[in-house]
């Protein structure tokens, strides 16, 4: 066994909360999961020993990462090295939206219940987290409430920290709100950081998750939502590669008649790695879901997709479709992709497409005919081919936000 | 040759076709008229056996023969052809094997031998030319990205070559040009020997300046509200369905 | 149209019958002992069992595969007989005439008169009945042009210089479990070698019977097609129906040398067990072929049969600009399941591949297609293309999809398509308003649907393949 799973579990083995009950079943599957290496299929191109090599501390030191979103009036959640920091935290809340630590959720049943609700428990490190996760939040939205203002939950992470964070969400029927999981911090540290949403019938969740640590971090973590009835869920994915970044994201569709929609952007320079693991799950009749995934690849960096659409028998009439499309630039980067099909009824259209490909020469030759460098070229056309799906995003002050960052981005990556 | 009696048709237990009653002789063309909803293409899936279409009552028969009992490819080969409004297209199966299929399906019914792929050939092509189809669309998928009118004079080759006892055709002028209806016309013409029959469904009277009905019928709310001669249909291209409504509450005043 | 579809379904495998053969059957059980007497049985040289025995010990060591998508119960290696043949077989045949009529009505029924076929079409066929190759037609006409096509037993004895050379180059010993198996126990298989510069005169073909009960089938195939060589080779299979699961697992090498070409098809009919899952062969074969410069690979294969199949036939795109294909048909129904797709490794610069699955699922069966497309760093501007296209005929069975896509080479370009589908009622009444019955039609849109792979199969097989879907669909349309 590795010494840093012992040492999880032997830490786990001394948290005695009101999660107790819970954490004792991961901790159990846990003892019982082999580390996982290149022969386990879901971590099949990405290594995890970086984890044994690293040591982790806590520190103290801040340092000033920036995380401001111009003119995103958020309600903001903040947590530093996993720890809630209650002086950069909103205080007040919207009628109608409760928020709570994660430690006291003992005084809400319904938080019991959700905790490792709809996160499988496939996800090696999500039982790690399981069983560590002491920090976090309890966000609950009554019935018949629209939240106008976007829920911000920022993490930022410090050289050497190391922790465990979990959301946990109700959206109660009929209600709306917009989420964002925004993740920074691109020294050694490691985090893993899981949210559970629960989307009640009719209601309609907007979601981002900016995965944006790079370079040095170590980054696992997952957003996973059950959608009622009639439910909506537009959720976003941005991420930036860094030494080991993985992100499982598993939509239940448990109502019939739901919608999905998933978009993700990633871009990976150096020897960075990204790893995305999607699932939907069409568990009732009359769903759609939609799933576009766009990466670009520079440099020694390695991407991985791994998207399944998995159509439970008797799930008849859905409508199904997956879409992966990436540029590799290097000769020395890596893309490894796997779009699945798992399909138990037969009155449904489902497809997937995945391609690599390099930049158009067509379109390329036309930009330079106009004048245009090669480079400044390339970078336009990579930058409409993700752009695409900034432009699809809902929330304009992240979108406005994102668009120099992904560019600023694309540039160094052309650098190299 | 077809006669419908006191015929109950519902789809998804809504009923669609109330007491309806019909009678086509050898030779004879009759037109369905009536507004959208009516039910016109009800009747021509239920007559035909498509799949939740339920007969809850009534009788049909073709030459005395029960339509009723039969499967759907029985009634095919007892003689009863549907043009289709919209025709599915089923894509890699080529026209050419299709019809060969079809025509062959007919011809093992009626006792007669299997036409020769090049009997076949001949044969198809010629049907082909009077359609105004080019010989090409036989080596496409069926119906596989034909425009509406193609798919249209398909149909009408299909009839053609499977030379039917009765044809019921359903909408066969809908999203035509004009040209491209007086061939469709001119094809359904040729067709009429004296002893073939027709049931023209359709929504407007212009089709019926091409092919000339014996019988009108109006069908309204699942039955047949009124039937004259062609004349009737003139009718109703000057008054148009309102007309009709207003006929149905003077009705039901009436009968109150 | 569901239950119409079901009734048109209920089939009898045609091909289940048993012929009364007279055998000698080894006893069941495998140790290093039975390796040594399949190879005293054939009269091996020393190096063979050598390498018979380096592979038993290999295979020892190694655990039964269950990633894929298949359930069943696992083997018990040692209750299998590993080898059978006919006692009439005991002095090889001169000629057919000499041929136990037995045998020869055996096939005859399956609808491969041999004597017939000789005078018929310019087909050359090895027949191979449980262990052994009970003859090989137009074996001398052939080599006066150079072509070898034998018994890969014989080519052992006869031709040790290219056994030794290719056997076990493109598959090695420990490739895995079931490859590993074959290279111990292999009994008899066909062996071809098409010289440098010809054009293979006909079409070869061998076609593998399973007749006796208990035992395996662990057939070898080599092909190599020298130097601008072209060859089309076609085998199929069949076994007769029993409540017992058989195992055949087979391994096929192809070595495509510089310019050469070599068309690979297969039509697999093995007794696929009942509605039920009672009885049926489980197919795990490994097949897979090497193109040096601008050669060219294909494999095209319809399966139907098989209780569990688990096969992927792949290529290795080593020489520049060479081509690798894979064209499948593979229909599951009643409880079959199939796991079944390819490998295209591409490591040459302008390599090009082209993969078209279609997976058609009735009854309860589940098939998946499972398929890795991978670009290596010297793939420069190669391309892949891939379609995976599956029907799902009624609501019990499953249609899944697991393609690995992997590049390293910023100019090499993958596309992958994958889409799923149902017979639809709009299509299937078309169809029967136009006096088809439901039979009919369902073959005739799933013919449709396979259109692009039948293609692709030599012009006689194309025929036989497209019957054999319609008599599968009789019982299968769920």
């Amino acid at each position: 066994m590795s010494s840093w799973l012992a040492d999880t579990i032997t830490q786990a083995q001394t948290i005695d909360d009101w999660l107790s009950p819970k954490r004792a079943q991961s901790l159990a599957l846990l003892e019982a999961t082999n580390w996982p290496n290149r022969k386990t299929e879901a971590w099949r191109y990405t290594p995890v020993n970086k984890i044994e090599r690293a040591t982790f501390k806590q520190t103290s030191t801040l340092q000033d990462i920036a995380t401001h979103i111009p003119n995103l009036d958020a309600i903001d959640l903040v947590f530093v090295d996993g720890i809630f920091d209650a002086a950069a935290s909103s205080k007040t809340f919207p009628a109608g939206l409760t928020i709570n630590q994660l430690a006291d959720g003992k005084d809400h049943d319904w938080a019991l219940e959700s905790f490792k609700n709809t996160k499988p428990d496939r996800h090696f490190f999500g039982l790690i987290n399981d069983t560590l996760a002491t920090q976090g939040c309890i966000i609950d939205v009554a019935n018949d409430t629209a939240i106008e203002q976007p829920i911000r939950i920022l993490q930022s992470f410090q050289q050497g920290s190391q922790s465990h964070t979990r959301i946990l969400m109700r959206l109660g029927k009929r209600s709306s709100a917009c989420v964002i999981e925004q993740l920074q911090g691109d020294s050694l540290s490691l985090n893993t950081s899981f949210a559970e949403y629960q989307i009640a019938d009719q209601a309609k969740l907007e979601h981002y998750r900016l995965a944006l640590q790079c370079s040095e971090a170590i980054s696992i973590g997952g957003s996973h939502f059950s959608l009622g009835e009639k439910a909506d869920l537009d959720s976003n994915l941005v991420g930036f590669g860094s030494q080991l970044s993985r992100v499982d994201i598993d939509i239940i569709h448990a109502g019939e008649s739901a919608h999905s929609q998933l978009n993700v952007i990633y871009l990976l320079d150096g020897k960075e790695l990204f790893d995305l693991h999607s699932a939907i799950e069409h568990t009732k009749p009359h769903g759609t879901s939609e799933q576009n995934v766009r990466c670009i690849v520079a440099d020694h960096a390695n991407a991985i997709f791994n998207g399944r659409i998995h159509i439970h028998r008797n799930a008849q009439k859905i409508l199904a479709e997956m879409n992966n499309r990436n540029l590799l630039m290097s000769d020395d980067a890596q893309i490894n992709t796997k779009p699945e099909l798992e399909i138990y009824a037969d009155d449904v259209r489902c497809a997937h497409g995945a391609t690599i490909a390099e930049i158009d020469e067509k379109a390329m030759y036309y930009l330079q005919s106009r004048g245009i460098s090669r480079s400044e070229a390339q970078v336009m056309l990579s930058f409409g081919f993700i752009n695409e799906l900034v432009d699809m995003m809902n929330n304009q002050a992240i979108a406005q936000w994102l668009r120099p960052i992904l560019r600023q981005r694309f540039a160094d990556m052309e650098i190299r | 040759m077809l006669e419908i009696k006191n015929l109950q048709a519902s789809v998804a237990d809504k009923q669609i076709i109330n007491n309806l009653d019909l009678k086509i002789n050898p030779g004879e063309v009759h037109a369905i008229m009536g507004p959208n909803g009516a039910g016109k293409s009800t009747l021509s899936y239920a007559l035909t056996g498509r799949d939740g279409y339920e007969i809850s009552q009534g009788s049909a028969t073709l030459d005395g023969e029960d339509l009723l009992e039969m499967e759907v490819e029985e009634r095919a080969t007892a003689g009863l052809f549907l043009a289709f409004q919209y025709p599915v297209e089923i894509p890699g199966v080529s026209n050419m094997e299709f019809l060969k299929a079809s025509v062959d399906a007919q011809r093992a019914a009626r006792s007669l031998e299997k036409y020769s792929s090049s009997e076949f050939l001949k044969v198809a092509k010629a049907a082909c030319k009077q359609v105004n189809l080019p010989l090409s669309f036989l080596k496409r998928g069926v119906n596989e990205g034909f425009s509406g009118g193609e798919k249209k004079r398909n149909e009408i080759m299909q009839m053609i070559l499977l030379q039917p006892k009765l044809a019921i055709l359903d909408e066969s002028d809908s999203g035509l040009d004009i040209d491209a209806l007086k061939v469709v016309a001119d094809g359904i013409n040729s067709q009429r020997d004296g002893k073939r029959s027709f049931l023209v469904i359709t929504h407007y009277q212009r089709l019926l300046d091409y092919i000339k009905p014996d019988f009108v019928h109006v069908l309204a709310d699942g039955k047949i509200v009124k039937s004259g001669g062609p004349e009737l249909a003139l009718e109703l291209e000057a008054h148009g369905y309102s007309w009709l409504e207003s006929y149905d509450r003077n009705a039901e005043d009436e009968s109150e | 149209m569901t239950e119409q579809l079901d009734e048109a379904l209920a089939r009898e495998y045609e091909a289940g019958f048993v012929s009364d053969i007279e055998s000698r059957t080894f006893e069941p059980g495998l140790d290093e002992n039975i390796v040594r007497r399949i190879s005293a049985m054939k009269d091996e040289p020393q190096w063979m069992l050598d390498w018979r025995l380096k592979a038993f010990a290999l295979w020892k060591e190694m655990p039964e595969p269950d990633w894929a998508h298949i359930q069943y119960d696992k083997m018990d290696f040692q209750s299998i007989s590993y080898y059978s043949a006919p006692k009439s077989m005991d002095e090889r045949p001169k000629s057919l005439d000499e041929v136990d009529p037995e045998l020869l009505r055996t096939y005859e029924k399956l609808g491969i008169p041999l004597i017939e076929q000789q005078q018929l079409a310019g087909i050359a066929v090895d027949v191979v009945f449980d262990s052994v190759s009970v003859v090989t037609t137009f074996r001398e006409k052939l080599l006066e042009q150079g072509v070898i096509f034998c018994p890969i037993s014989d080519a052992i004895k006869e031709h040790p210089e290219l056994v030794k050379k290719y056997l076990g180059s493109v598959v090695s010993q420990k490739d895995n479990f079931f490859a590993a198996l074959n290279c111990a126990v292999f009994t008899d298989g066909s062996f071809v070698y098409i010289p440098k510069g010809t054009r293979c005169p006909m079409e070869l073909s061998t076609y593998f019977r399973i007749n006796e009960l208990n035992t395996g089938q662990f057939e070898r195939t080599l092909i190599i097609a020298d130097e601008g060589s072209h060859v089309s080779y076609l085998e199929g299979c069949t076994a007769p129906q029993r409540d017992e699961n058989q195992l055949h697992a087979a391994v096929v090498e192809l070595v495509c040398l510089d310019d050469a070409e070599i068309k690979y098809s297969t039509v697999q009919n093995w007794y696929p067990g009942d509605e039920n899952g009672k009885g049926g062969i489980y197919n795990f074969v490994t097949k897979r072929g090497i193109c040096h410069t601008n050669a060219k690979i294909s494999w095209t294969q319809v399966e139907t049969g098989s209780a569990v199949t688990w096969k992927y036939p792949s290529c290795i795109l080593k020489g520049d600009n060479s081509i690798g294909e894979f064209y499948s048909v593979a229909l599951t129904r009643g409880a079959q399941q199939a796991d079944t797709g390819t490998k295209m490794i591409h490591l040459g610069k302008g390599t090009r591949s082209t993969i078209i699955s279609k997976g058609i699922s009735a009854g309860k069966s589940n098939n998946t297609y499972r398929g890795l497309v991978h670009m290596g760093k010297g793939a420069k501007g190669a391309r892949n293309f891939t379609q995976c296209d599956s029907l799902l005929i009624g609501d019990q069975c499953g249609a899944h999809t697991f393609p690995y896509v992997e590049s390293r080479n910023p100019t090499a370009i993958v596309e992958h398509e994958a889409t799923t589908s149902k017979v639809s009622d709009d299509q299937m009444f078309l169809c029967r308003q136009r006096g088809l019955d439901p039979e009919k039609a369902v073959s005739m849109i799933v013919n449709g649907f396979c259109k692009e792979v039948f293609k692709e199969l030599p012009m006689e097989f194309a025929v036989e393949a497209g019957k054999l879907l319609e008599i599968s669909l009789e019982g299968s349309v769920g």
